[in-house]
């Protein structure tokens, strides 16, 4: 049953409710929906979960794209209803006769919605008595063997529980077809159903889906992977400490060879000043000329010849409404321009949906085309999407932790190489300059030289550095040295941690543990530009270890990226949109070069003119 | 030598024509210039969940609440207590900015033709978005559009029909401290600061309103119950009819 099914339009105002489905909704799910999902450009997905106290709803929705109108409807997630997409069209497709922009009330769609919901209710009933033969027998040639057990496990349980439900004729029937399968795997297939069962909750209405049984597959894979990934860990650290013989010399037992008297002596020279630091620089965008879109049109007339002409036409003539097979092509070349620039394969496809979902339904204005429509749509989308959520002035946030009297800290994460360390000098450097006392804190105690490295960059900044050597356990350094920065009034503590790739289990329960145990007000995940793919997995296996492993109710995630290694990509710029989609936490910093001043501020703008260049 | 004062002739007349077209499109474009300066947008502007919908839709007609805006509303109203005017009433063109912080950029589209801006603030929540409502109120003032052209700004305290909402003097207080911490934050940073274009105040004092280049005043509101007095009477006082 539905919990409510609103209509509002894209300005904020809710133009009809259902009255007959008068429950009160717990939290505020539609705002969230707006915020987390649509205006994030993932109006591509085909649900948004959401959970408050005490209930977890499942809310679709569809546009209008040509009134400005948005469905939405909502029901408990524990219901797998099917009826909801098709009531969700046909509810679109009788209020846009009846909507009209001025007209805030619309008494008389109640009686037309009660007919609507019957007929979609009685048509999904239609569809699963037909349907429940075929389903499980297309998924079953789709899997391997092992699998087709545990599935056929899952299978029998819902059907004992749909039994219930449906006409007890109809259901026997099935569990008596499913039995005579399932009794030829014997005893596995009882021990799998207890499993499955305990583990999921069971859809009621017949149908499963394919991708609860695909996470089931991964999740057993992964079980196994991790078991013989950690040992495998501890061995690995073992064996290389202990190998590390270069020549035929005898393996000295301490690898710390920094002489603390040597280190006053060295040839580190105090930065007093190398200039100001590009953060405070203006940038000067240079304005862009139109012309380039006609270039692109010119170098390929042969194929789209007949297509330009009719567009062209159609496009002065100005009347047509826009279906999603038109804006294929567009988009399609647009992916295509997106990924050349290194925008993840996946982010770029999601983006594209977003904006075919919201252009679809439109009326094209005369005198424009259809690429044109789609690239200006999409250039909003990407301003949208980089344009920060929260405020990026740290600065700001210094100065009113400093009023409360505790250090800021910031925490520094992100997989092995990025260059964790170095922008961290950078950082500090940049905070020197805006006079607020920086202390750093080395917890980084695996890598060897890595302690010894932020000690060269305190020594040329004059700044106090807190460390405790090697093989130390990272939480506790990074307590100890937020304790002493509030001894000696630093105004912010910058902590420095080792790389560590995202399949990497007990490394990231250890920086879980690490950020738990802190509570950092800053987390900054360091990316590279020059990463591609892999961005998308690192970013949302960060986030979601940090959730997973975090024990209080509202888990500290990753709220800002540092984009490194800027100026070794000339125009290949897609990376910063891929991490700022998957994550959703601004870009506070880019990281241009390797000395103290390359650190500069995200312009958005002209980001997204590269990236539709 | 007659043709030649012919030519002469057909000269003059032709500079007279030039003349008289170029006069009447200067005069063309002074009206469009004083037809532009009179515009009568009001930009209703604030956080997200402030209030700005609400106070759009008081047109009459009773709604049934609204969800976080994702595009602009526009339309043209008459005030509700000038319905009753006789003569001539010029509509007042009201423009709602959604306040997502995503959708910030929208604003600078309006802030061109704006004849006033209405800055909508919680009264209800006021403290725990207190600072994000003072940052950008101070973004507001410190655009070089409504620093040139001084757009009068009206701080309109709304949800004031709750019994725990703050009073206004206690939000202009409040605003204007936490503006004064942003004054030395954001000026600590060199000259060129990309995001501000001027700087607020008078160096050596703390931030108070009456420092602005344009007007701004305080005034309460509630949204929910039609008290909208406030409102109407700065539109009244900015957008002449």
């Amino acid at each position: 049953m539905l919990e409510q099914l609103l209509i509002f339009t894209r300005g904020g105002l809710i133009l009809w409710t259902c009255k007959e489905l008068g429950n009160a909704l717990k939290g505020s799910p539609i705002d969230a929906l707006i915020r987390s999902c649509l205006l994030e450009e993932r109006s591509g997905d085909s649900a948004f979960n959401y959970d408050a106290a005490g209930a977890s709803y499942t809310l679709k929705w569809t546009f209008h794209n040509e009134l400005g109108l948005i469905f939405v409807a909502i029901y408990q997630r524990i219901l797998h209803l099917l009826y909801v997409d098709d009531l969700l069209s046909m509810v679109k497709r009788e209020f846009s006769e009846l909507y009209h922009p001025k007209r805030t009330y619309y008494e008389d769609f109640d009686d037309i919605f009660r007919q609507l919901q019957k007929e979609a209710e009685a048509r999904a009933e239609e569809m699963k008595k037909s349907k429940p033969q075929a389903k499980p027998v297309e998924s079953l040639t789709k899997k391997e063997g092992q699998i087709a057990n545990k599935k056929k496990g899952v299978l029998l349980a819902g059907k004992e529980k749909v039994s219930s439900k449906d006409d007890a004729s109809e259901g026997n029937h099935t569990n008596g077809h499913k039995l005579e399968n399932g009794n030829s795997n014997g005893r596995e297939l009882g021990t799998k159903t207890t499993h499955a069962d305990v583990k999921k909750s069971v859809p009621e209405s017949g149908a499963f889906d394919v991708s609860k049984l695909r996470k089931l597959r991964s999740k057993a894979s992964k079980k196994m992977d991790t078991f013989s990934k950690a040992p495998k860990v501890e061995q690995n650290k073992k064996t290389t400490k202990k190998n590390r013989v270069w020549d035929d010399s005898p393996s000295e037992s301490k690898l710390d060879f920094t002489d603390p008297m040597a280190e006053k002596g060295t040839e580190a020279v105090v930065v007093v000043d190398q200039g100001e630091s590009m953060m405070d620089r203006e940038e000067i965008v240079s304005s862009d000329s139109e012309i380039d879109e006609d270039e692109e049109e010119s170098g390929k007339p042969d194929n789209k010849k007949r297509g330009w002409f009719s567009s062209m036409f159609q496009s002065i003539a100005g009347k047509t409404v826009l279906e999603k097979s038109d804006l294929e092509p567009a988009l399609k070349a647009l992916k295509d321009r997106l990924m050349t620039k290194n925008v993840a394969e996946e982010i770029a496809e999601k983006l594209c949906e977003s904006v075919a979902a919201s252009l679809e339904g439109k009326k094209l204005g005369s005198f424009t085309r259809i690429s044109s429509t789609v690239q200006a749509a999409m250039e909003e989308a990407l301003l949208r999407i980089l344009t920060p959520k929260r405020s990026v002035d740290i600065l700001r946030e210094v100065h009113a932790a400093k009023e409360q009297g505790k250090p800021y800290v910031v925490v520094f994460v992100g997989v092995n190489g990025v260059g964790k360390s170095t922008n961290l000098a950078k950082v500090a450097y940049w905070l020197l300059q805006h006079n607020i006392s920086v202390m750093m804190a080395a917890c980084d105690t695996f890598r060897s030289g890595a302690v010894e490295q932020l000690r060269t960059h305190a020594c040329r900044l004059q700044i106090p550095i807190f460390e405790k050597g090697y093989e130390k356990d990272p939480a506790v350094v990074a307590k100890e040295a937020i304790q002493e920065a509030s001894r000696n009034h630093s105004d912010v503590v910058l902590v420095d941690t080792a790389g560590r790739m995202q399949d990497n289990e007990p490394l990231m329960r250890a920086l879980s543990k690490l950020i738990n145990l802190n509570g950092p007000d800053l987390v900054l995940f360091v990316g590279e530009a020059l990463v591609g793919n892999d961005a998308v997995d690192q970013l949302s296996k960060f986030n979601q270890k940090l959730a997973d492993l975090s024990t209080s109710s509202s888990p500290m995630l990753i709220d800002g990226i540092l984009l490194t290694k800027f100026d070794t990509i000339d125009d290949k710029v897609g990376a910063a949109l891929s991490m700022v989609y998957i994550s959703g936490a601004p870009v506070m910093f880019v990281g241009c070069g390797q000395s103290y001043t390359d650190l500069k501020k995200l312009n958005v703008k002209s980001i997204v003119k590269t990236l539709l260049k | 030598m007659e043709q030649w004062l012919n030519q002469v002739f057909i000269t003059q007349e032709v500079y007279v024509a030039l003349a008289v077209l170029f006069f009447t499109s200067v005069l063309f474009l002074l009206f469009r210039l004083f037809r532009r300066t009179k515009s009568n947008t009001i930009v209703l502007a604030g956080l997200s969940g402030s209030g700005k919908t609400v106070l759009f839709y008081q047109d009459g007609s009773s709604h049934q609440g609204t969800v976080t805006s994702m595009d602009p509303n526009e339309g043209s109203f008459v005030l509700h207590s000038e319905t009753s005017k006789k003569g001539k009433i010029k509509p007042v063109h009201v423009v709602d900015v959604p306040g997502h912080s995503r959708l910030r950029p929208k604003l600078d589209e309006f802030l061109s033709q704006a004849a006033g801006l209405v800055f909508v603030v919680d009264a209800l929540d006021f403290l725990p978005n207190c600072r994000a409502a003072a940052e950008y109120l101070y973004d507001i003032l410190t655009k070089a559009s409504v620093v040139n052209k001084r757009i009068p700004v009206l701080i309109l305290c709304n949800k004031t029909d709750k019994v725990t909402a703050h009073s206004k003097d206690f939000i202009r207080k409040q605003l204007e401290k936490e503006i004064d911490k942003l004054r030395t934050s954001r000026n600590a940073v060199s000259e060129a600061d990309i995001s501000n274009e001027f700087t607020l105040g008078v160096s050596g004092q703390s931030f108070m309103f009456s420092h602005c280049v344009n007007k701004v005043t305080v005034g309460e509101s509630s949204g929910m119950t039609g008290e909208i007095s406030q409102v109407e009477q700065f539109i009244r006082e900015h957008v002449k009819s």
